[in-house]
């Protein structure tokens, strides 16, 4: 079959290899129908997770038909149309029991690997490095998909795959990211990053019941859809100080909660610490970057909570635990127990209270892969979510 | 603040000729380089002195002087611990069946004690050598939340605890080996199989 291969920094590759095989009894085969280019695929294709194998296929957004299944799934047919959450999640253990899905104990392989950077080990993850076990990724014809009696949903034929695809990872990756903030009457929640999982967070955060959504970034078009699409209003960070930009937003208090929707890799302008964050990474002196969530905690109101959506690897610098703690800030985060919101979001697509489709800007074939990752990365041709079919 | 002693015997011997090669490798010329060097050979004998290690307590090494076996100086002691949300009669049973007890594969395995529900310990020898001793120690855990196993094993490292060092360094060490058994027994009992990706696909690596 193909799939796409990581092979180094910027080097990813369309090869044949073998199908892959039922290897446990809870495991199913799913031919891939449709498959995302993550925003957190990027942190990969940069080089900036540890971890990372020569040949692992990546992709960890995709969808299909069941075509196999192992002794011990009993809940899914061959040839039933399913959506597959990215975190592999066992359904017994005591996360799983608690519905912290992405905390599953029993998925990941390498757990000792990730401990050691980590202090204790998160779930198994498709394609997202060894240290979250290794698995073949869904950027690939088939994919094994494990604990296939407890993750993939089925989804109605009514519905495109372009209309359920997202509920893989960045639907729900957006609306836990809004769920964090715990939105009250009222409330002005302020979201930085606007590609796909910052939109799902907007769109997310209204659905809660936010007053007023403030979306932050720079890249026009992605300010564009988050005004015209969603109705929020803008910061571009390249033009405005943001920090000042907020305060007068938000009649001097700051936003009631602030979104991270952004992670390990951002970018800043009008900033001295990112020069600094930059160099500290060039020298591996420092994995993260910072900007954007140092930004959150300083703009947010006292008392209000820092949701963290966008994806850390390991150790950042200058962070500002004074403002943390005199201002009685609350930093929530995590992986997205995807599996606990697969089911109220497919109702709520099938209500017609969100269609995700409309982040896709490129359609493209599997085989497309590389020329695919260099545009996403490099925001070419107003690029905000590509999606792949085999 | 009396430092424990926790060097092993053998490493002391090693440490005194390490350090004295050290030091005179970094008298025979002058330079920096050579100076720091001699500083390090200066510190290993001192450690060789005083029997003690300020690293070890941060690698989470842990030399026993006194081993309950015949027969064996001193060991390096390794102690993990798992929560298995099984009840306790269905944990006891699993690590009853000798082959799933850790580092088991590497010899033969002889059960030296079992106490119905709460204990059970084994020696693994080969060749009529003490490969290694251990025991598995069950509690209910707060809550209903299942089964304690804690597990101690003991055993005498190739190449002392320098040895321990590198190997944990490297992560083949037995630590690592004991939590991964431990984490193995868990998913078992838990979901029925353990976690693996062995056999599936990848490109040209």
């Amino acid at each position: 079959m193909r799939a796409v291969c990581w092979h180094d920094k910027l080097d990813v590759r369309v090869e044949s290899v073998p199908e892959p095989k039922i290897l446990n009894p809870r495991d199913a085969i799913v031919r891939v129908s449709a498959t995302a280019i993550c925003g957190s695929d990027l942190h990969l294709y940069g080089g900036f997770v540890p971890g990372m194998v020569k040949g692992d296929i990546l992709g960890h957004e995709f969808m299909g038909e069941v075509v196999e299944l192992g002794a011990a799934v009993i809940n899914l047919k061959r040839g039933e149309r399913v959506v597959v959450p990215f975190p592999i999640a066992c359904g017994n253990c005591f996360f799983c029991q608690k519905a912290m899905f992405s905390l599953c104990e029993n998925s990941n392989p390498n757990a000792g690997m990730a401990e050691k950077l980590w202090g204790y080990s998160p779930c198994g993850i498709y394609g997202y490095s060894h240290l979250l076990g290794g698995y073949a990724g869904g950027q690939a014809e088939y994919v094994r998909v494990p604990f296939a009696d407890v993750g993939p949903l089925r989804v109605p034929d009514s519905l495109s795959d372009e209309q359920v695809l997202f509920l893989s990872d960045i639907l729900p990756t957006g609306y836990m990211a809004a769920e964090n903030c715990d939105i009250q009457p009222g409330d002005t929640i302020a979201v930085w990053g606007c590609g796909p999982v910052g939109q799902f967070a907007i769109a997310s955060a209204q659905l809660l019941g936010a007053d007023r959504v403030i979306a932050i970034d720079r890249f026009p078009e992605r300010l564009r859809l988050a005004a015209m699409k969603l109705g929020a209003e803008t910061i571009d960070y390249s033009e405005d100080n943001v920090l000042e930009a907020l305060k007068e937003l938000t009649g001097g208090r700051g936003p009631d909660a602030c979104i991270d929707a952004v992670g390990m890799e951002a970018h800043a302008y009008h900033n001295i610490a990112y020069a600094y964050d930059r160099m500290k990474q060039a020298m591996l002196l420092e994995s993260d970057r910072p900007v954007a969530l140092r930004e959150a905690i300083m703009a947010c109101r006292s008392g209000g909570t820092i949701s963290v959506a966008g994806v850390y690897g390991g150790l950042i610098d200058k962070f500002p635990a004074g403002a943390l703690m005199n201002r009685s800030l609350t930093i929530r985060t995590g992986q997205t127990h995807v599996q606990r919101y697969m089911r109220l979001l497919l109702a709520r697509i099938e209500k017609g209270e969100i269609d995700p489709s409309f982040i896709i800007t490129h359609r493209m074939k599997l085989d497309e892969a590389p020329a695919a990752y260099r545009m996403f990365r490099d925001k070419q041709d107003d690029c905000i979510k590509v999606v792949l079919t085999p | 603040m009396p430092r424990k002693r926790n060097l092993m015997r053998a490493d002391r011997l090693g440490y005194v000729v390490g350090g004295v090669a050290l030091i005179v490798w970094a008298l025979r010329r002058p330079g920096l380089l050579r100076a720091g060097v001699g500083g390090l050979g200066g510190w290993l004998l001192y450690q060789a002195y005083t029997g003690s290690n300020p690293m070890f307590k941060p690698l989470g090494i842990h030399v026993n002087p006194q081993p309950a076996q015949p027969h064996i100086a001193e060991t390096l002691v390794v102690e993990e611990a798992v929560t298995i949300a099984r009840p306790r009669e269905e944990v006891y049973a699993f690590w009853q069946r000798s082959e799933n007890l850790p580092l088991a594969a590497e010899g033969e395995v002889e059960l030296t004690r079992e106490a119905a529900g709460e204990e059970l310990a084994w020696r693994t020898m080969r060749a009529e050598k003490l490969m290694h001793f251990g025991s598995l120690t069950l509690r209910d855990a707060p809550g209903r939340r299942g089964t304690i196993v804690m597990a101690r094993l003991e055993y005498v490292p190739a190449g002392g605890s320098l040895g321990a060092v590198l190997a944990r360094v490297t992560g083949r060490s037995p630590q690592r080996l004991v939590a991964d058994c431990l984490r193995r027994a868990r998913a078992l009992l838990e979901t029925g199989e353990a976690p693996t990706t062995t056999g599936q696909p990848a490109g040209r690596r």
